[in-house]
């Protein structure tokens, strides 16, 4: 009873205990968010990968798999698979429409050529695309372009003044939409009558249905023609906001979907020599965000057919080659890779042991007469990978880095338990002299290592609780810290500046008593506060902070969830530092001779 | 006063008691004997560093005799063939201490470093009860007002009222006191010397060190410390 009334005042007298808690907390925070960090890290570059290549992938080089239409209903007959999708990819160039002039930019893309509907099955294709319906001022865009695209019609249907006034509107909006909100909408809808009005609006599905805006990414296509969807990062035209949403800059003048591009491939023929490049225009019908900067960055989608006319893989007559007027049969479309996607429960591993065996099963099913085989299993080029195998590019380094993260932790949690035990073993130190007293009153040796045993295990769990609270909050905010790092509000440099003017005051004025800990202290928080103020102008001057680039990192937001498994692990790491921090000296100091004890000073 | 009780109250007998600071062997006690009975204030004289407050110790039960150097017993019965939990008990129960530097614990007040031997102890009083006796005892020390108080706001004298009171609070049958007035001025000293007087004389056993032979004269008995053994010349009084 009595080890309680000491303890808690132990606690409550003095300020090494806050200390103590203080370095607790922040040990046990900084465990949590840089081990939640990188969890998260890793666990977005696995199911990022996962979701958008599915559970088992089959690749076969540039000359494609054949019948892989029949493949995939082979494979869709499985119970364990939820569906399947064949991929034509291979490399092009885009011509973008920036910049404003004939010499336009050119990006190099990776081409995925896809069915939509099956892909989306496969992957989360449909969640990733970036626009859902134009905001106000897109569709101000586009009913810009519906109307210079269609000036021969209109002023046809119009009268003199009508066009005049319509011109007049048109100019002053075209002038200022890059840099102002404009009521176009408005303005020219009370010009027209109702016949030119539908009439324009019927040039852009856009403008009547918002909706057709994710309809036509969904599908690759644009009022019946192809369409092509983009990585994010493809156009210079996205710009990332401090918030981690995007913007189109100049007021959404350089909107991808507003415009057409020009994607060249390159096809190969059967030797692999290159044959005439192929180029398709195309309309941008809506952007995709992956979360994976490489994807984003390069990838982009176009309906199946496209690419396998770009890159010549699509169907064909096979001709005798002494007479070429002899067609010989079909060659039919190949798909260079198939996505295959199982159903919940079954472990990617698992089902690329039955897509192997199944395959087996199509090709001995496969009719004796059959002009173009799919490659055998044992084929160089062919393989069955499940996603991690495929991602192993982006994922071993990670894994490695996690391996190497681990390693030094372990390093970090001796840290903290050498620093928990240092505390307490000066706090107990400190407190020989009192084990002594105690000690002479009659206080057995085990009540003494309990008071410490108590002491330390309300500073421990105190200052863990603290540390999981606030590691909680940082990595719950991280990507606003980030952020606001990156851009520290000026206000916060003033405050700083005042508060350091306020200090420096007092500092001054309690100089003049000659005692040193005001002025330690006063200067220290002089040099703190204008040290913030300062660096937050240093940083405002470069510009702003980034440490988390997202083309370093495959990722444009940092992970933000807590780990945890591994927070309660570091809590409870935590609270058992600081029990034996505090009972090794304890027993060490209760096992002193009281009279020894007594001497200590 | 009675010192006719064949039994002592408290016996050290040939106490022999070796220091080893850094490699040397230090002799302190060859064979010191002391005999305390019931009622007696004895006083034990020496010059700083004869080893006097080493006899307390080993008479209070802080500090073991050499291996073979002697026994303490208290009531006729050995204290040091105890097992630890007993010693314990001894220092809690049987002996109040008083030393030289007070030895109050600094985060605690006034009244709760005085009931701490009853909390620790478990003397069989209820705290409320134990908490009535501190009181009873600071009042009788003039320290009434100073309850709530922490050490640090109490003068020398204070500290060392309340030190007694806390050597008292589970009634002890000795009464253990290291240079008490070593650390204070004569007037203070000379009041703590009248609270023990006082004590004594309501029948409490005293066993005092000290240096000064005028305070010396004020107990009952008194022995010299010299060359590690205990002189007894006369009994006083």
């Amino acid at each position: 009873m009595y080890q309680t009334v000491l303890t808690t005042r132990y606690l409550t007298s003095r300020v090494i205990p806050l200390i103590a808690v203080a370095a607790v907390a922040l040990c046990v925070a900084l465990v949590i968010v840089v081990v939640s960090v990188m969890s998260g890290f890793l666990n977005m570059l696995q199911s990022s990968g996962r979701t958008l290549m599915g559970d088992v992938i089959i690749t076969y080089g540039i000359s494609g798999i054949p019948h892989y239409d029949e493949l995939i209903s082979h494979f869709e007959k499985d119970s364990t698979v939820l569906s399947a999708t064949p991929i034509v990819d291979g490399w092009g160039l885009l011509r973008m429409p920036y910049p404003d002039s004939e010499a336009k930019q050119s990006e190099t893309v990776q081409v995925w050529g896809i069915e939509p509907t099956s892909f989306a099955k496969v992957t989360s294709f449909d969640e990733a695309l970036q626009w859902k319906v134009p905001t106000e001022n897109q569709r101000n865009w586009l009913l810009l372009d519906a109307i210079t695209s269609n000036e021969e019609v209109l002023r046809e249907q119009m009268s003199d003044t009508q066009w005049n006034d319509l011109v007049i509107i048109v100019n002053s909006a075209s002038n200022s939409m890059k840099y102002e909100t404009v009521s176009l909408w408005e303005d020219v809808q009370k010009l027209l009558d109702e016949v030119q009005w539908i009439t324009l609006l019927e040039y852009d599905e856009r403008l009547q249905n918002p909706d057709a805006l994710l309809e036509q990414g969904l599908s690759l296509s644009q009022n019946g023609k192809a369409g092509i969807v983009t990585g994010l990062h493809v156009s210079e035209g996205n710009e990332r906001q401090k918030d981690g949403t995007y913007q189109v800059i100049l007021n959404d003048y350089w909107w991808l979907p507003r415009y057409e591009g020009t994607l060249t491939m390159l096809p190969v023929d059967s030797q692999g020599g290159v044959i005439e490049p192929e180029s398709i225009i195309l309309p941008f019908v809506n952007e995709f965000q992956s979360g994976v900067f490489m994807i984003d960055e390069s990838r982009v989608f176009i309906p199946i057919t496209i690419a396998q006319r770009l890159l010549h893989l699509d169907e064909a007559e096979i001709v005798d080659t002494d007479d070429p007027t002899i067609i010989l049969g079909i060659d039919p479309a190949r798909a260079t890779s198939i996505l295959i996607r199982s159903i919940k429960g079954i472990a990617a591993e698992e089902l690329q042991v039955r897509i192997a065996n199944m395959y087996d099963e199509f090709l001995a099913s496969l009719p004796s007469d059959t002009l173009v085989f799919p490659p055998l299993r044992s084929a160089p080029g062919l393989t069955i990978h499940t996603w991690e195998e495929q991602q192993r590019r982006f994922t071993g380094p990670v894994e490695k880095e996690r391996e190497l993260m681990r390693t030094l932790f372990s390093i970090v949690y001796l840290v903290v338990a050498a620093l928990i035990l240092s505390i307490f073993w000066s706090i107990v130190f400190e407190k020989t002299r009192d084990i002594g007293i105690l000690r002479s009153i009659g206080a057995s040796r085990g009540s003494i290592v309990w008071i410490f045993l108590l002491y330390s295990l309300v500073i421990g769990i105190v200052g863990s609780g603290l540390g999981l609270l606030l590691g909680w909050f940082i990595t719950k905010n991280i990507n606003f810290i980030h952020s606001a790092m990156g851009n520290p509000p000026l206000g916060i440099a003033i405050g700083a500046f005042i508060l350091t003017g306020f200090i420096a005051i007092y500092t001054i004025l309690n100089s003049r008593r000659g005692l040193m800990l005001p002025i330690v202290l006063g200067s220290l928080g002089v040099i703190a506060c204008g040290g913030v103020g300062a660096l937050i102008l240093f940083i405002r001057h470069i510009g702003g902070l980034v440490i988390w680039d997202a083309s370093v990192y495959y990722f444009s937001v940092i992970p933000n969830q807590v780990d945890w498994p591994s927070s309660l692990v570091t809590v409870a790491g935590a609270v058992l530092f600081c029990l034996l921090g505090a009972v090794i000296p304890a027993a060490k100091a209760a096992d002193t001779d009281p009279v020894k004890a007594l001497r200590h000073e | 006063m009675n010192s006719n009780n064949p039994i002592p109250i408290l016996e050290g007998r040939h106490l022999k008691k070796t220091y080893h600071l850094g490699g040397a062997i230090v002799p302190v006690l060859l064979d010191a004997s002391i005999e305390v009975h019931q009622g007696e204030w004895v006083t034990i004289l020496g010059s700083s560093g004869s080893g006097k407050s080493t006899v307390l110790h080993l008479l209070g039960g802080l500090d073991r005799p050499d291996e073979g150097g002697g026994d303490v017993l208290f009531n006729g019965a050995s204290v040091w063939s105890r097992s630890n939990r007993k010693i314990n008990q001894y220092r809690n129960h049987e002996i109040g201490f008083v030393f030289q530097f007070y030895h109050l614990l600094p985060e605690l007040s006034v009244l709760e470093n005085t009931v701490l031997p009853s909390m620790i102890g478990g003397s069989g009083l209820r705290p409320s009860d134990a908490k009535d006796r501190g009181i009873h005892l600071l009042e009788q020390f003039g320290l009434e007002h100073r309850l709530a108080h922490r050490p640090r706001e109490l003068s020398g004298g204070e500290r060392q009222r309340v030190a007694i009171a806390r050597a008292l609070i589970n009634e002890p049958s000795v009464l253990l006191a290291d240079e008490p007035t070593g650390n204070l001025d004569e007037d203070t000293g000379n009041e703590i010397l009248d609270v023990i007087s006082q004590l004594h004389s309501d029948g409490l056993s005293v066993v005092l060190v000290t240096h000064n032979v005028e305070i010396a004269s004020r107990g009952t008995k008194s022995v010299h410390l010299r060359h590690g053994q205990l002189e007894h010349p006369a009994t006083m009084a």
